[in-house]
């Protein structure tokens, strides 16, 4: 078991050095794409600033509260960038090239190997920006007590299974229809139910988006963890939850290789 | 003359044609983007202004109800999403950067009218589809909507898109120069995003911000025409913007022919 989680952090850490060759060799394009992300992380920042200019409460937060939530959620973004996106968003192609036949004869897991080879180095920044703004967040919070800050070591993995299972479902399910590229972009409209707060989202949908498709658990219950009183039912769930997903991806994607036919050869 | 505009006009038809069965080809793909993704848009964005209405306890906000920003919110996604080019504009890159613009600068059609025809082709047939559901959405909950508005609003937005393709030809011709240029589309489509009003209306942004905003182009994509369909603005915006996506367009292809130019002297096609 330690022996095979070494083989896999080898693997990472072989994966992030030539990430970051990669990404350093072309200078400008690097910091164009921090200035690329900056600018829309700025946008989900710019849009809660502009309304609480017209009112003092959305949901049950105030702005205050409400700039935690979109760092929190914007910091945990910044994560799953770092680690997946640039993966998840050639999948079509390894797909349709072909690539896929060459991951799946490796004596490594497909799915790690088709999600983690690439590592998006510049989102770097993103993290250390988006982490320190959670910080400035946090200190405008009357009495916060910092200790509260651990319980995000529990629910930020957490969100992030929820992430990764919902995008490498999509992903997987472009294997069944030959082409499918569009569901990329699916994706990006349904993460945006994460981007905003919970307590938007009233009755039956609420609890969807609690336990079926859990995108509340990215950010917003994360949020509620750190200024409001404790509900343990969540960290029950927060347990549970990332090993019925990851259960349920192990089963989607074998599934979805019965419809994939080579294309490379 | 006229023999010149039917080679013209047949020519661009046919590479639109091009493109409408190259994205219907795979329907599946195409339901999801033309009205999967349009639909669930359209239902968070509803969410967001129902629950901001009903927690701010306000009858108003900067000027205007609830319905008038549930029929913006409606809108915004789907104008956005057409006065956008992502995918063509990869592709234009991608080509220079490749060396696979050889096979088009053999042909009878420059690469600018090549692509723009094909973008042309996919925006309108997923116009069509996707227009269902901020039409249906609009008509089940009675939004504040100008319909015999729309053609203008959608002729804007079209117009406007003949800036964004101009745009995306000078982004292209940027790979002539330089090995990577995808971060340079990634900058600019986002900062169109944000400029156009997509995010928040425009009018709610602090009044110094948003008379810039206005003077600039880029709300022809989509504040001015939802501003006007909805009621928020009238035609003299709409004109304005007409003036502004036309001015911006000669600088943009001026900026564009330099670039081609230039770049296809140093260029060098490699290949059988």
């Amino acid at each position: 078991m330690i022996q095979n989680l070494l083989k896999y952090l080898g693997l990472y850490r072989a994966f992030f050095k030539a990430s970051l060759v990669a990404d350093l060799e072309f200078r400008l394009n690097f910091l164009l794409l921090v200035a690329g992300e900056c600018i829309w992380y700025g946008t989900q920042l710019l849009l809660y600033e502009v309304i609480y200019r017209h009112t003092n409460i959305i949901g049950d937060w105030t702005l205050e509260q409400m700039r935690v939530f979109v760092f929190l959620a914007l910091f945990v973004d910044s994560i799953y960038m770092i680690l997946w996106d640039p993966n998840f968003s050639k999948f079509n192609d390894e797909v349709r090239k072909g690539n896929l036949d060459l991951l799946l004869t490796k004596p490594v897991n497909s799915m790690f190997m088709i999600s983690s080879q690439k590592v998006s180095i510049s989102h770097l920044p993103c993290l250390v920006f988006t982490g320190a703004g959670l910080i400035w967040a946090l200190q405008a919070i009357p009495d916060f007590s910092w200790y509260r800050l651990f319980w995000l070591f529990l629910l930020i993995p957490s969100g992030l299974s929820v992430i990764f299972v919902g995008r490498l479902a999509l992903n997987s399910t472009a294997i069944i229809f030959s082409r499918a590229d569009f569901l990329q972009y699916v994706w990006y409209s349904i993460f945006r139910l994460g981007l905003r707060p919970d307590a938007i989202y009233k009755g039956f949908l609420r609890y969807v988006l609690l336990f079926v498709l859990p995108f509340a658990m990215v950010a917003s219950i994360p949020t509620r963890f750190l200024l409001e009183p404790i509900q343990l039912g969540f960290i029950a769930w927060a347990l549970v939850m990332p090993i019925l997903l990851l259960t349920f991806m192990n089963w989607y994607w074998k599934f979805c290789m019965r419809f994939y036919s080579s294309a490379s050869s | 003359m006229k023999k010149l505009f039917i080679a013209f006009w047949r020519r661009n038809l046919a590479f639109s044609e091009l493109a409408i069965v190259s994205n219907l080809e795979y329907r599946f793909n195409f339901f999801i983007d033309a009205f999967v993704q349009p639909l669930i848009t359209v239902g968070i964005e509803l969410l967001m202004w129902f629950a901001i209405f009903e927690t701010a306890n306000a009858v108003q906000i900067g000027g205007f109800g609830r319905d008038n920003y549930l029929a913006y919110g409606v809108w915004a996604p789907f104008l956005g999403r057409i006065a956008v080019s992502w995918m063509y504009e990869s592709m234009m890159v991608e080509e220079v950067a490749s060396g696979s613009i050889n096979v088009i600068l053999t042909r009878p059609i420059s690469f600018y009218e090549y692509y723009l025809s094909q973008l042309m082709g996919y925006k309108v047939t997923t116009t069509l589809i996707s227009m269902i559901a901020p039409l249906a959405v609009s008509l089940f909950f009675d939004l504040p909507v100008h319909y015999s508005r729309l053609p203008m609003a959608i002729a804007l937005v079209f117009y406007y898109l003949f800036l964004v393709h101009t745009l995306s030809f000078v982004i292209s011709t940027f790979a002539f120069y330089m090995t990577r240029v995808r971060s340079l589309t990634l900058v600019k489509n986002l900062t169109l995003w944000l400029l156009a009003g997509e995010l928040v209306p425009i009018d709610l942004m602090p009044p110094a911000i948003a008379k810039i905003l206005l003077l600039s182009p880029f709300p022809a994509g989509v504040y001015t025409p939802v501003a006007y369909i909805t009621g928020r603005a009238d035609s003299d915006l709409v004109l304005q913007s007409f003036i502004s996506v036309t001015i911006s367009m000669v600088v943009a292809v001026i900026i564009g022919a330099v670039l081609w130019r230039k770049g296809l002297q140093s260029y060098t096609g490699t290949g059988a």
